[in-house]
């Protein structure tokens, strides 16, 4: 943003950039709009580079250069997001026709040699080594291999003392030059897209299908948009769609890329094919720069948790490379068919709206008078209410006034009675959450827990926006560590980055007194499960991975929601603690019954060797015991089983009592 | 001027003993000075014989008035008190409760053993009798409950092996009990704790057990007795003296020509008296415990006092500690109370060191250590107890330490050189009947 674009055309106020910025308010575009715009931007700027130095930048371009907002800090986070925008448009694909979703994600890594191929470059030797970063000098040589040297002898050491054989050192880490390929392949079995729309809907930034007022997974609307502009960044390659819509004979098959400059697809084919199988959906795939080490375990689980809040939908992620063992192929089974509802578009509340929106909503409604624009264009507005809401704006206001003929210190003040007015909340029916059972079921599939505990929140509100929190207690499970496991969901879709500063990590760390609900908070395998769902998920920090601690309704929402998840956990620990404690105990009294028969039975064997004379007279029963001891009638077998039998009776007695 | 004349006067006093040299410090010139105030030896020994003659005449009468108070109180009835036995008896009483437990157990009902409880709030001190008893309270000890399952497994396997070393008339020492159930037992001090509760239950003192702890206590000294029939000379025994028997009942034959006991807290002053034989300049006996003293220099020097008639003179640090050891030969220890009839020995003098001798003896400041928080606690403590009011003088000399803060070990005599305290300290005290 060097040349500050706001001057050069003061029309564009609805500039991506300055949007894209501030961005909390995507849906402050219309998709119509910003096709506009955009293009006319691009031209005055070409226009304006010719007469000024001041320059216009196109929301791709914009993009291209502020990478890291969108998640694409580096290549092994790009690989990441790439795949987890294509993951959750196939998702909301599938759901917009509610079909239950069935996708299949493919990583392909492509070693360099092949992907010169495949642009055409003949792969060339090095010829000056010195001129290369990773040169070796013959000193730094020696010193490696007799290092190596060294190594493998210790290895051969150890292996002969049969002790534990550790892995060679990684290889030297790569050059930079040394970049590693990704074929992303995403497939699913969704809506699908229309022939003709499809160069625009992915060759072009800051369109979309999804603006407007409804929970939604997307964060900024880029999508496989940015993993487009990525992959144009790092190899150059164009991406592949093939789609087909529900009874459509045939599939769409469209190569494209991105105009960065311009921000206008770039199409090198778009055919119908042949369509035998009457398949619906559709499959992108894009070649982008990667890093599977890296970011290899935060891919992992990310397919894992959206397994975990999406349980109706089934998962098959393949990583393929030249190397077998490198290879993984993991299923994530459908466990039901419920599926939440689609999210319904809302009007917007009173309370949640700006300047700008009051007037964008005024061009864009049909409603003629501010009586009926009031009545429509909001929730929470009643006929009566509108008119008493107007009677209070004064006498230069009426119910027959037409809405497009308000002046802006007019708007003025209809925006400052909405903020001090009082209206109803609204309601949470445009939200769909997971839903509990959804949630149980998903962390029960995936961490196949010894106990759970879910938990739904009413809808609440803040700032006008209604949200629901849902939470989920898990103890125990695989592949769980000790310790708090937070999982964290914005819209049902998994948060994986910056968790320190999360509502969610912060309440679950800080204000659970997990001992008093008899977790202990470092032993035992804790899973924390917290999805919430809005139309306006209050993300903190420039790539929205995660939710701020400073709102009171969420956080003590979420709070409350994990507390009631450890009170029915509670009950369910104490019974087994309970249990386990009176196992302890009996097998305390029992473990000493052996001693107890040998230290009786010594003494009683002494007293019975004593020959009568020496011995003095006992009792008549005594006589009789010693009598027994001597012809073995009695044992240390005898007292062993009797104080048994005795220990069994007390501990049923006492069983009974408590 | 006066100072170097005193001086080589107390040289020619002490008849030969080195010439010192000049001290630059003028606490060890004083120090050295009250050399000069000591008399011939021949005049502090009659002091002692008077003591010696006067303690041998009292005691009778003491004797008789603690038994008589005994008998009155018919202290059975309300207290333990434990007597010897003989072996025999002993064994009977743990037939009768093996015995007891065992049908108990074959009819179905488990076993439980009637104990009574050591617990610190059962042992009084009684002024009467100037000792720690312990109060007659009973507790059961069930088996089939979880908190004393543990308890009296043991108690049984106690009985059981203290059973078995009477019937072969052998000793063994606590740590060999401990040793053959090191798994049950975990460790000594359960065993110990669990012997102390069977010595109460069968009403027998622990020697009688046949149990005894290892040696501790030495002694040195004008004493001849015999141990296990073997003639022992107490003067013949080199600087490390004699170990006190663990077993009482092989002492037997005691005779002496001392004319006092002294008692000695700490091995270190019992080895610089015994290397300078201050046995044979003022007749004594020399005993120590080497710190808190066990049962067996309890029942010795007990055993001393009863047969010699000898008055008793304690030589202990100047802290709240060495009262406390001085408390235990005299009043016993709660650990042991139901035994206290046969362990304490009353009427202990205590000779030094004393608060008040730190001034006295111009001590160096560096010799005296401040005391801790836990020592003032301790020591204030000490303070409420029976046996410490009892005796005015005990009062003064501890409000005295508490009041300046200070404590000293006997070792801080040694600042005026490492024999002050056998050449001039003690026969000084002695001189002067310095005890309290």
């Amino acid at each position: 943003m060097d040349a500050g674009g706001d001057g050069a055309t003061g029309a564009t106020n609805r500039k991506a950039p300055s949007a894209a910025a501030a961005g909390s308010n995507p849906k402050g575009k219309g998709k119509g709009k910003g096709k506009g715009k955009a293009t006319s931007n691009s031209k005055a700027s070409a226009t304006a580079k010719e007469s000024s130095l001041l320059k216009q930048k196109s929301p791709a371009e914009f993009f291209a250069e502020n990478k890291n907002i969108a998640g694409f800090d580096n290549p092994g986070k790009s690989l990441y997001t790439t795949m987890r925008e294509l993951v959750e448009n196939a998702l909301d694909s599938a759901e917009s026709i509610s079909v239950i979703p069935d996708i299949e994600i493919t990583l392909e890594e492509i070693t360099k040699n092949k992907f010169n191929t495949m642009i055409g470059l003949v792969d060339r030797d090095r010829i000056d080594e010195e001129l290369y970063d990773d040169f070796e000098s013959i000193k730094a040589r020696e010193k490696r291999l007799a290092k190596e040297a060294r190594f493998q002898e210790t290895q051969a050491k150890n292996a002969a003392l049969g002790k534990k054989v550790k892995e060679a050192p990684a290889a030297r880490g790569k050059g930079r030059g040394e970049a590693a390929f990704f074929r992303v392949t995403c497939k699913d079995n969704g809506r699908g897209m229309p022939h003709d729309d499809i160069p625009n809907m992915l060759g072009r930034v800051l369109s979309g299908t999804k603006y407007g007022l409804r929970q939604t997974r997307g964060k900024f609307g880029l999508g496989a948009k940015m993993a487009l502009i990525w992959s144009k960044m790092s190899t150059g390659l164009p991406i592949e769609i093939k789609s087909s819509m529900k009874e459509q004979n045939f599939i769409s098959f469209c190569r494209l890329d991105i105009d960065i400059h311009k921000n206008v697809p770039h199409i090198h084919l778009h055919e119908k094919r042949e369509n035998k199988d009457h398949w619906h959906g559709a499959e992108i795939q894009v070649i982008i720069e990667g890093n599977w080490t890296t970011h290899r375990s935060k891919i992992l689980h990310y397919m894992r948790q959206m397994a975990v809040i999406t349980p109706y939908a089934q998962f098959l992620f393949k990583f393929l490379s030249d190397s077998v063992d490198k290879n993984l192929t993991i299923q994530f089974a459908r466990r039901t068919d419920v599926m939440p509802p689609i999210p319904l578009q809302t009007k917007h509340h009173p309370s949640a709206v700006d300047l700008l929106l009051i007037k964008r909503l005024i061009t864009e409604t049909t409603k003629q008078n501010l009586l009926q624009f009031l009545q429509h264009e909001f929730v929470n507005i009643s006929k009566s209410h509108a008119e008493r809401l107007i009677g209070e704006m004064g006498p230069d206001f009426s119910a027959k006034m037409t809405v497009k003929s308000l002046t802006s210190q007019q708007l003025v003040r209809i925006h400052q009675l909405f903020r001090q007015a009082k209206f109803d909340d609204p309601s949470g029916n445009c939200l769909s959450p997971a839903g509990e059972y959804n949630l149980r079921l998903g962390i029960i599939k995936e961490l196949h827990p010894d106990l759970v505990a879910t938990h739904a929140s009413s809808p609440q509100v803040f700032e006008g926006h209604p949200f629901i929190v849902e939470a989920g207690i898990s103890i125990g499970g695989k592949d769980v560590k000790h310790g708090l496991n937070i999982f964290r969901y914005a819209n049902r879709i998994p948060l994986l980055f910056e968790q320190g500063a999360d509502v969610i990590t912060r309440t679950a760390l800080k204000r659970i007194n997990w001992s008093s609900y008899k977790i202990n908070q470092q032993q035992d395998k804790i899973g924390v499960f917290v999805s919430i769902v809005s139309t306006k998920i209050p993300f903190k920090g420039t790539g929205k991975e995660y939710i701020g601690d400073d709102i009171t309704e969420i956080s003590s929402a979420v709070q409350s929601a994990l507390k009631q998840c450890c009170l029915q956990l509670k009950s369910k620990i104490v019974k087994k603690l309970q249990a386990r404690e009176r196992q302890d105990r009996k097998r305390n009294l029992n473990r000493y019954i052996p001693d107890v028969a040998r230290a009786i039975m010594d003494t009683l064997g002494e007293i019975a060797d004593e020959t009568p004379p020496k011995r003095p007279r006992y009792d008549k029963e005594d006589e009789e015991l010693l009598e027994k001891v001597n012809s073995q009638e009695v044992t240390e077998m005898t007292f062993r089983d009797c104080l048994t039998q005795h220990v069994e009776q007390v501990w049923k007695t006492f069983s009974e009592k408590s | 001027m006066s100072e170097k004349k005193r001086r080589a006067g107390a040289g020619a006093a002490a008849g030969g003993s080195a010439s010192k040299k000049p001290r630059v410090s003028s606490a060890a010139s004083y120090a050295e000075s009250l050399r000069s105030k000591l008399r011939p030896d021949a005049s502090i020994l009659a002091t002692l014989r008077a003591l010696a003659s006067a303690c041998s005449k009292s005691e009778p009468a003491g004797a008789s008035s603690s038994s008589k108070a005994l008998a009155e109180d018919d202290p059975a009835a309300n207290y333990i008190v434990v007597a010897d036995q003989d072996s025999a008896s002993v064994t009977s009483r743990i037939n009768r409760l093996v015995l007891a437990a065992a049908r108990s157990i074959l009819s179905g009902r488990g076993f439980s053993f009637a104990v009574p409880s050591r617990a610190s709030s059962n042992q009084v001190y009684l002024p009467d009798l100037d000792r720690i008893v312990l109060v007659r309270r009973e507790s059961a000890r069930p088996f089939a409950n979880v908190a004393t399952a543990r308890k009296a497994t043991i108690t049984a396997r106690v009985l059981s092996l203290v059973h078995a070393v009477l019937r072969r008339g052998i000793h063994v020492t606590k740590r060999d009990l401990f040793y053959t159930d090191v798994k049950l037992f975990g460790d000594q001090a359960q065993s110990d704790a669990v012997l102390d509760d069977v010595s109460c239950m069968l009403g027998c003192t622990r020697s009688s057990l046949h149990v005894v702890a290892s040696e501790k206590g030495v002694v040195v000294g004008r004493l001849t007795f015999a141990d296990d029939g073997d003639r022992i000379d107490c003067t013949r025994m080199g600087v490390g003296g004699k170990a006190i028997p663990p077993n009482i009942d092989r002492v037997s034959g005691i005779e002496s020509d001392a004319l006092f006991i002294l008692l000695v807290e700490k091995d270190a002053a019992f080895m610089r008296l015994a290397e300078d034989r201050f046995y044979n300049r003022f007749p004594c006996i020399i005993l120590t415990a080497k710190g808190q003293p066990d049962v067996a220099t309890r029942l010795f020097l007990r055993r001393l006092k009863v047969e010699l008639k000898l008055p008793v003179l304690a030589l202990v640090d100047s802290d709240p500690y060495g009262l406390k050891i001085l408390s235990v030969y005299m009043c016993g220890s709660k650990n042991m109370s139901y035994d206290s009839a046969n362990l304490t020995t009353p009427d202990i003098k205590w000779l030094g060191v004393r608060p008040s001798d730190l001034d006295k003896y111009r001590v160096p400041e560096q010799c005296r250590l401040p005391m801790t928080d836990h020592d003032i606690k301790v020591g204030k403590e000490m303070l409420e107890e029976d046996f410490v009011k009892q005796n005015e003088g005990w009062v003064k000399e501890l409000e005295m330490m508490l009041r300046t803060r200070q404590k000293a070990e006997i070792q801080a005599l040694s600042s005026f050189g490492f024999q002050y305290l056998t050449e001039v300290y003690l026969p000084l005290k002695l001189q002067q009947e310095d005890w309290i």
